[in-house]
């Protein structure tokens, strides 16, 4: 690989010195390689009292003050933790918000769930039905009061409140023991109109101690309570809806303004305390976020490095697929980027009410071009070939390729053709609907190509990018193939494969785009949720994605998503974190 | 404005297809050197026209694009290559890890004369021949339906006149304040729901109709409203007088004297609309509403061309270049062709 590597460069060189004109593409290089995505592999430790407690591990080099410049495309729709569920929003809300647990990530990558408002990740009993959480001594609002444990059950219950629809559901479902939305009767109004949850659910014995009690074992609570959504929220400075505007800070930062779709200025908490964090760092005095600034401005400002660009960065800009190149090329830009898995899996799903013949599903699984579609997303910065249900970044993850899309990423016609002969349905018709973006466009033109050579007669639909997901989330779609990408919550595969093969989920809107239903498989799912023991369960997990993947192939995974991003060269510590899939906004410092 | 002994013409270009409609009466002493030999204005218009450097090579370079869109399947059977294998991903050592051409200048070689195209690694110069094909063959038709209209609206209103004048001349106003383009944009999808079953997808000749109808609705009120005005002074001239006096019946008249009459300004304003209806097709294509996206096409390849301008500049200068040529290349035509016939005119 590195020989032929190196001839390729040396042939586009001379090419260059020849014509002198337009400088070739060179060879390529890895980005992020497998080494990386096993470091990323996650299986997240529970950290103890001692891993919880702060200040946080200095970052080398790193100065206090000034002012970081951050580009953001999308304004953040919510400010409210309830609220919270969209990566960049996550990402923000580390830097404002605090929970009971968190994520840390050490100097050398390794990562621990710790205590964030709590004494450390958590204690269960009870087989993990019971857990007993402590706040840390001295963890303070914005305005100098302290965080109690009525602070936490407020924050629990009001996710119960009408008004909150947008944020993650597990810890409520959990709690009422019911799937779906009817965790909602147990606190209709949530805690407006004086009424509470039962002790025997969630219990604050006094002014430090919340114990959540479940009706089954719930292993994964600490890394559910690292989310953005279940951040605390204050109960005296509740003013509800209104709260996603301005709502009341624990973090280091509290928000100064805040103009929806234009900019937002955070600066310093002074009622953080850096002794009670072992996460969270606040380095520059303010960070001057800009909305609307799109993927490929950020990566244009950002290359540039000019005057302000240098002390900027974003949260969650990525670099866009068409100046990948140029990005990966220049040795400038490049020591100034960093490339990371995000958590998504891009697949092609099913519609298992219309494509019945499992061997028809086998021929497209066999003829569709991986690499198309790594290609269409900027190459190898872009994504990867993947041919398994479980992303690199998943704990369980076997890389198990039973269709060949990582061995094969060209597709394998001639298979997929003697198999759908086989199945006697040569020239079926096969509608192929996908989002009008122009990755989509490019790899649908492969596809179709791949796919009529199989012997499909091939319908492409292209359906506007806003309502892609409402068109083929209903049930009773028009469609025969559509793609859908999902990225885990955290990293268990407990927040993969259930959510989106789990037959008694299928619903209008729901993730489980391929309507796949098999009840032999929705009754190991169930049993593989009760195992406690993580390591166990992220096994049993693998093994079921795979033999799911191998006997009923409801979808076809082609790529694990990956992303380059860029900062100016005045950033420091700059890190991704596999967490909130980006950079983390907790480590940053501006150079002097 | 143009007397109609000079105007009147019949020739080598637009043959009537009765062989008659010449007002042939005599010419002057312009544009002839050599006055013993008597010639038809046609037969002038060629003398003038050929001693047009600019016009002559603008001629040839439109031919030229012309035979090459005409001749596609030729060239690429010779060429040895097709505008729909993704070459760069099939073969290794093409497109590097990001997609783009391996060599300089967008992956020029012996093998691919005007480079890949960065991602799907198509041929740039079978994407560019069939591209001009597509782009051209509708324009050509949308221009030739676009002038049989406007010779039907503009001759009537003009020839007419009175209510029928009115009222096509209201709709001439009307069509005119449409925006096409962003009509078109909202046309393509209610077209699309309403013709194609849903599992389905729009096929291209339907695609290429409805393009084709739209530009065609909004393509033809510039004409229309010209040889309104034309036909309306021809009407009150002597010739059309005595012919009405003589009893000949009305669409004799136009077909014998009027039309003739205003054969100039037809043939100048397509030559204008042509290259009009090419760059607005593109321009659609760019706004992603052209043709689907398997079809070749000259206006996708501006989109594509904006989409990899940083890495690949090259990529964009081939159809950049080549929608520039034709484009001036016909207007230079449009104006000799002007100048041949009208010495006079605009001077």
């Amino acid at each position: 690989m590195r020989t032929a590597r190196v001839s390729v460069v040396g042939l586009a060189a001379s090419a260059l010195i020849l014509t002198g004109c337009s400088s070739g593409g060179g060879g390529g290089d890895e980005g992020v390689s497998k080494d990386d995505a096993a470091k990323q592999q996650v299986k997240y430790e529970f950290g103890d009292e001692q891993a919880s407690t702060g200040p946080a591990e200095e970052v080398k080099g790193a100065k206090k003050g000034g002012v970081l410049t951050v580009y953001q495309r999308d304004s953040f729709a919510h400010l409210d933790p309830a609220q919270m569920y969209v990566s960049d929003e996550g990402s923000m809300s580390t830097l404002i918000h605090r929970r009971l647990t968190t994520y840390k990530r050490d100097n050398s990558g390794k990562y621990t769930v710790v205590g964030d408002l709590a004494k450390d990740s958590g204690q269960s009993s009870n087989g993990d039905r019971t857990w007993k959480y402590e706040l840390k001594d001295g963890v303070k609002w914005e305005d100098g009061s302290p965080i109690t444990s009525k602070d936490i059950r407020h924050t629990f219950e009001r996710q119960f409140a009408p008004f909150v629809s947008e944020g993650p559901v597990f810890i409520q479902q959990w709690l009422a023991g019911k799937s779906g939305t009817g965790y909602r009767k147990m606190l209709p109004d949530g805690p407006y109109k004086g009424k509470h949850l039962p002790d025997k659910v969630l219990e604050t014995p006094n002014d430090k101690t919340i114990v959540f009690h479940f009706k089954s074992p719930q292993p994964d609570l600490p890394y559910a309570l690292g989310m953005a959504g279940y951040a605390a929220v204050q109960e005296k400075g509740d003013t509800k809806e209104k709260y996603d505007k301005k709502p009341v800070a624990s973090g280091p930062y509290k928000v100064a303004s805040f103009k929806s779709g234009k900019s937002m200025k955070l600066v310093r908490n002074d009622n953080w305390d850096p002794k009670t964090d072992a996460v969270r760092h606040a380095y520059p005095d303010s960070h001057d976020i800009q909305f609307g600034v799109s993927y490929e401005a950020s990566t244009k400002r950002l290359s540039s490095d000019s005057a302000e660009n240098k002390t900027a960065v974003s949260y969650s800009n990525q670099v866009d697929a068409s100046s990948m190149q140029e990005v990966r090329s220049n040795p400038d830009v490049k020591k100034r980027s960093l490339a990371g898995y995000q958590p998504y899996v891009g697949k092609i799903s099913f519609n298992m009410d219309r494509l019945k013949d499992k061997k028809v599903r086998e021929a497209i699984a066999y003829a569709l071009p991986a690499k198309s579609l790594m290609q269409a997303f900027g190459g190898s910065g872009g994504g990867e070939l993947g041919g398994s249900y479980l992303s690199p970044t998943v704990a369980g993850h076997t890389g198990a390729d039973p269709y060949g899309k990582a061995k094969k990423p060209l597709g394998d016609v001639k298979k997929a053709k003697k198999i759908l002969k086989e199945s006697g349905k040569s020239g079926m018709k096969l509608t192929f609907a996908f989002q009008n973006s122009p990755e989509w466009q490019e790899f649908s033109i492969a596809a179709k190509d791949n796919l009529s050579k199989a012997g499909f007669d091939v319908q492409l639909k292209d359906i506007v990018s806003d309502t892609y997901y409402d068109q083929i989330g209903k049930t009773k779609n028009k469609y025969d193939m559509y793609h859908s990408s999902w990225g885990a919550d955290w990293p268990s595969a407990s927040t993969v494969i259930p959510p989106t093969l789990d037959g008694r989920q299928v619903q209008d809107g729901a993730s489980n785009y391929s309507h796949y239903n098999n009840p032999q498989m929705n009754k190991e799912m169930d049993r593989i949720s009760k195992i406690t023991d993580a390591d166990a369960a992220a096994k049993e997990w693998g093994k079921l994605a795979d033999s799911i993947l191998k006997e009923d192939l409801p979808d076809i995974p082609l790529m694990y998503y990956k992303q380059i991003q860029l900062h100016g060269s005045k950033v420091g510590g700059v890190v991704l974190n596999d967490v909130i899939s980006g950079i983390d906004p907790t480590q940053l410092y501006v150079k002097k | 404005m143009t007397s109609p002994s000079q105007a009147a013409i019949a020739g080598s270009e637009t043959p009537d297809p009765d062989g008659v409609g010449l007002t042939t009466e005599p010419v002057g002493q312009e544009g002839s050197s050599d006055q013993q030999v008597g010639r038809s204005p046609g037969q002038l218009m060629w003398i003038r026209f050929k001693r047009d450097r600019a016009g002559v090579i603008s001629a040839f370079v439109v031919i030229a694009m012309f035979a090459v869109a005409a001749l596609a399947p030729v060239i690429s059977s010779l060429y040895g290559k097709d505008p729909w294998t993704r070459y760069g991903q099939l073969r290794e050592g093409l497109l590097n890890d990001n997609g783009y051409p391996i060599k300089a200048n967008g992956g020029i070689d012996s093998e691919h004369w005007f480079g890949l195209e960065p991602g799907l690694g198509r041929d740039v110069f079978m994407q560019l021949v069939y591209g001009m094909r597509t782009s051209l063959s509708l324009a050509v038709v949308i221009a030739i339906l676009s002038v049989l209209l406007a010779i039907v609206i503009g001759v009537a209103g003009g020839y007419l006149g009175g209510k029928t004048d009115y009222f096509l001349g209201r709709l001439t106003d009307l069509m005119m304040s449409f925006p096409s383009q962003l009509f078109f944009v909202a046309f393509v999808p209610v077209i699309g729901a309403l013709a194609v079953d849903p599992q389905d997808e729009m096929p291209t000749w339907l695609r290429a109709s409805v393009l084709i109808f739209v530009m065609w609705l909004l393509g033809w009120m510039t004409l229309a409203r010209l040889l309104r005005g034309q036909v309306l002074t021809l009407r009150e001239r002597e010739f059309v007088e005595a012919a009405k006096v003589a009893g000949t019946p009305p669409w004799r008249i136009v077909r014998k004297e009027l039309l003739p009459n205003v054969v100039t300004p037809i043939l100048v304003q397509s030559t204008y609309m042509l290259p009009n209806f090419v760059t607005a097709v593109a321009g659609l294509s760019f706004l992603g509403v052209g043709m689907p996206a398997s079809t070749p096409d000259w206006g996708r390849m501006f989109a594509t061309g904006a989409e990899v301008y940083q890495s690949d500049i090259t990529y964009m200068i081939f159809p950049g270049v080549a929608m520039v040529i034709f484009i001036v290349a016909f207007n230079l035509l449009g104006d000799s062709v002007r100048d041949a016939f009208d010495p006079k005119s605009g001077r």
